[in-house]
């Protein structure tokens, strides 16, 4: 008895902190559940396109087999051509041998002139047969509500997600910047210092200011060309401040500027911070959004982004300020690594777990203010389905009840789940906090 | 107060950068298609506003820009053209040359506009202007070169046109010395140029009046109470927010009373049976109204109660019905509370969510508290253990959030006055963001920051008052 109660013991104790992390998650059932319909609603959004198209799964069609929605991926890749029978064709009138569609057989875009504003427990003209019926009826252009609202997951989930990595990005690096090297730790020479500020000016120059005609260019051409220059932008940014860097390494064999001076890390980062947090977050973003020349989801995907990463920022710093002074930190500093290294490798490993909370809690909020944005029509192009613009018909069409409720659950329906697994995430990495 | 003024810096690079020309908002003129008069006086009227409004200054104290650009380019009067010459010096680079060819299209519009018309040259003259104006706003070689060949076409179509051809073919030539003498080069070397304190951000935030005494100015600045003038309307800044901030507080004070009535009890209520299937009814019910949307919440209400096609109980949106207006107070009153009884509930849910959920927290940590143990040991009735030694501890926590309540004020105001159209604060912000009334933005953008920071401050303060234990003196 007393035995096997000591094997589980050493058994737990073996257990490295993740197990340990995992199990208590699995004991919270609704953070489990909430877990497995994210899950369900991240397949939906990858595979939007195979459950909700106008083309056919696959199809036989003038005796060759085709798989018209693989093939209009790899059109879309440039790999690819239609041949010129399947060119511009209305998929839906097309003659096949047999042919498999999808369970939505319509494109969010796609507009039934002669189903408009119909509910779905409403009498609809369906000459086709029931397969092409509207499951959650249609909007004031036609338009299927059920396809779009798969297609607005997809959205959904790009925004969610590729915001809180853009902002979990910077609020790690800032935070752990602000945290781990505080106002005095990080040493530089003054000259660096100084030449790190001039190059940091430059570098937005050359890489932002010079370019801005090429990003709006882009911007209107398509969202790949404008992540593109973005990129370019971004690289051409950091070589100017490494050039900066390099210049400034013969300067400091002078003495006077080659002194070392603690460079107040934590009080740029914390003022930063408190810019960015004196301001509501949704009027902040509105003012940003309402100087874009043209909508893009892109952009706004990227002003979330770049104003919510103050949550995780204070998260790490706080944790780092705690970190820093450990023995183990100590331990690896007396064995001659590097600074950057041990930041990377050992301080920032240590301080994620309240980063992970966050990052749930963010991506629900994300996904919110999105919704939210595109409700009342700012920012993101009115030709895109959304939930929130299936919910802003519902404003301007007062009968439609469908418009209202179905996609306003799936936005209540993702951003609980998601703060359920924040929950859930809370209570596992800190059990003191378990109620 | 560097955080305000790095937070008044923010504002400012967010309006100048906004697309939209304040100007032209305001002047509702007529687009005048020909009278060289009707052209000079639009442009005067033009020019006076912009005076006014004080966008003839430079933006800031100095500017950082390639060496292509001149000093001096803001003294561009119209937007547009400002921003079409801009993008003509990105890609030409050299400035002495397109400020040459802009002077003579402009020349060549008036030169134009003051031709004597008649029956035959009325038609090309109207089409040249409007031609000329696309010159002013395209940036294409393509397309400049075709609307250059378009005069032309327009010029040989009357003979009383003909003496402006020489005008024509001197914009043309002017045009391919912009091309020839093209140096794009010229944008990668940077130059700072200084303007002085004599710039639209001076102006707007320390104000261009004599501090003492009396003297010649336009504006106090914002840091001296004048917030300046709505573009829409011209009226005040500070009598706009005035009128709308009236709305939102009294909102938000009935729904922070409402919040604390309910949600305190209820959140003891829930702490004192923990576990009972009354505290996990009560708190998976905060929990899916925490998480509700207001704007869905709201959308739904307005469908299903709000005068549409379903239950007709309340007026879906506005503050007022059309009452006589000699009605007496408490049909006043009546209609008001009638008005407001969905935006209340809309107002009220979140934050009474979130307040009993933090409430619950704040009496469970504390009812495992030592001293709870203490007072019913010496046989204090129940009642008297928890509404008096738990509750007054577990009110820190809850009051506290209190100060964060004034910014919330805004923000949380913005969707749920659109969209029941309530003329308060976050819907005056939000049309004064749509339609680029930016003297509105900057002052709302200003006073939440100076109320968060202010809110934080009070947290602070209170923290201290109601423990003891923390002081802001630095120990070392």
């Amino acid at each position: 008895m007393s035995n096997s109660n000591t094997r589980e013991q050493v058994n737990q104790i073996n257990q490295s902190y993740w197990a340990y992390v995992k199990r208590q998650f699995a004991k919270n059932k609704r953070a489990v559940f909430a877990m497995y319909f994210i899950l369900a609603l991240a397949l939906v959004a990858i595979f939007a396109d195979f459950l909700a198209n106008d083309k056919p799964l696959v199809a036989k069609y003038q005796g060759k087999v085709i798989f018209p929605i693989l093939k209009s991926y790899a059109v879309d890749l440039g790999i690819a051509k239609w041949p010129p029978e399947l060119q511009n064709v209305q998929w839906k009138n097309l003659e096949y041998d047999f042919s498999v569609f999808p369970p939505i057989p319509y494109l969010p875009t796609y507009l039934d002139y002669t189903n408009v504003l119909k509910s779905p427990t409403e009498e609809q003209n369906l000459p086709n047969g029931w397969r092409w019926k509207h499951w959650l009826g249609t909007d004031n252009l036609g338009r299927d509500v059920m396809s779009g609202m798969i297609h607005a997951t997809r959205i959904a989930f790009a925004v969610g997600i590729i915001s809180m990595s853009i902002s979990s990005l910077i609020g790690i690096l800032f935070g752990a910047l602000a945290g781990f090297y505080g106002d005095e730790r990080l040493k530089v020479s003054r000259i660096r210092f100084i030449f790190n500020i001039i190059f940091f000016i430059l570098g937005g120059f050359y890489a932002f200011g010079v370019r801005s005609y090429t990003l709006s260019d882009a911007l209107a051409t398509s969202a790949v060309s404008l992540l593109i220059q973005l990129i370019i932008s971004l690289v051409i940014f950091a070589a100017v401040i490494f050039l900066g860097n390099l210049l400034a390494k013969p300067f400091e064999r002078i003495p006077f500027l080659g002194k070392k001076v603690p460079a107040p890390m934590d009080i740029m980062v914390s003022r930063l911070i408190e810019i960015l947090v004196s301001i509501p977050r949704l009027f902040l973003i509105i003012a940003i959004v309402a100087t874009m020349k043209s909508p893009s989801l892109v952009m706004v995907m990227l002003i979330i982004g770049l104003t919510s990463w103050t949550g995780i920022a204070r998260l790490i710093r706080a944790e780092l300020l705690k970190v820093r002074r450990l023995e183990y930190i100590e331990a690896a500093q007396s064995l001659g690594y590097s600074n950057w290294r041990i930041l990377l490798r050992h301080a920032i490993p240590n301080a994620l777990s309240p980063v992970l909370i966050a990052i749930a809690f963010g991506i629900a909020s994300a996904i919110l203010i999105e919704a939210f944005l595109s409700f009342i029509g700012v920012g993101v192009p009115a030709e895109v389905v959304t939930w929130g613009s299936l919910l802003n018909l519902a404003r301007t069409h007062s009968s439609a009840w469908w418009l209202a409720i179905f996609p306003g659950f799936a936005i209540f329906l993702t951003v609980t789940f998601f703060n359920l697994i924040g929950e859930g995430l809370t209570d596992a990495l800190d059990p003191r906090l378990k109620r | 107060m560097p955080t305000l003024l790095a937070i008044s810096l923010l504002t400012f690079v967010i309006s100048s950068n906004a697309p939209g020309d304040p100007v032209e908002l305001m002047l509702t003129s007529q687009t005048s298609q020909g009278q060289a008069a009707n052209i000079l006086a639009t442009e005067k009227a033009y020019l006076e506003k912009r005076q006014e409004l004080g966008l003839d200054l430079p933006i800031f104290y100095f500017a950082l820009s390639s060496s292509s650009y001149p000093d001096t380019l803001y003294k561009v009067p119209k937007r547009l053209h400002r921003n079409n010459l801009d993008r003509l010096i990105y890609d030409y680079g050299d400035w002495k040359y397109i400020e040459k060819y802009y002077q003579d299209t402009k020349a060549f519009e008036l030169k134009a506009a003051g031709t004597e018309r008649d029956s035959l040259n009325a038609q090309p003259l109207v089409n040249i202007i409007s031609l000329v104006n696309d010159l002013y706003i395209n940036h294409d070689d393509e397309k400049i070169n075709f609307t250059l060949n378009k005069i032309g076409e327009n010029l040989s179509e009357a003979p009383s046109l003909a003496y402006l051809q020489s005008d024509l073919t001197n914009i043309k030539q002017n045009y391919a010395t912009v091309k020839s003498e093209a140096t794009p080069w010229k944008r990668y070397v940077p130059t700072i140029h200084f303007y002085g304190l004599n710039n639209q951000y001076h102006r707007w935030f320390f104000g261009d009046k004599p501090w003492f005494g009396s003297g010649e100015g336009k504006s106090g600045g914002f840091i001296r109470g004048d917030f300046g003038i709505s573009y829409k309307d011209q009226r005040p800044v500070a009598s706009v927010i005035g009128d709308a901030i009236r709305w939102t507080m009294l909102i938000s004070f009935l729904s922070i009373l409402l919040t604390y009535i309910v949600s305190i009890p209820l959140g003891v209520n829930s702490a004192v049976h923990k576990g009972s299937m009354q505290d996990q009814i009560i708190t998976t019910f905060l929990f899916i109204l925490y998480s509700l949307p207001s704007f869905w919440i709201a959308t739904l209400l307005i469908m299903f109660f709000g005068g549409g096609d379903y239950f007709d109980w309340f007026p879906p949106y506005g503050v007022h019905g059309d009452l006589p207006p000699d009605a007496s107070w408490w049909v006043q009153f009546k209609d008001l509370a009638w008005h407001l009884t969905l935006p209340l509930i809309c107002w009220t849910y979140g934050s009474f969510a979130y307040l009993s959920r933090q409430m619950r927290g704040g009496m469970l940590d504390v009812l495992g508290q030592d001293y709870i143990r203490t007072a019913r040991a010496k046989g204090l009735p129940e009642n008297k253990v928890i509404w008096k030694h738990a509750l007054r501890n577990s009110l820190l926590p809850v009051i506290t959030l209190f100060a964060s309540v004034f910014p919330l004020m805004i923000s949380g105001a913005i969707v749920l006055e659109i969209i029941f159209s309530i003329p308060g604060m976050g819907k005056m912000a939000f049309e004064a963001l749509v339609a680029r009334n930016y003297p509105i933005v900057f002052t709302v953008m200003m006073f939440s920051a100076i109320l968060t920071l202010v809110g934080y401050l009070v947290a602070d303060i209170l923290y201290a008052v109601v423990d003891p234990r923390i002081t802001f003196s630095s120990k070392k």
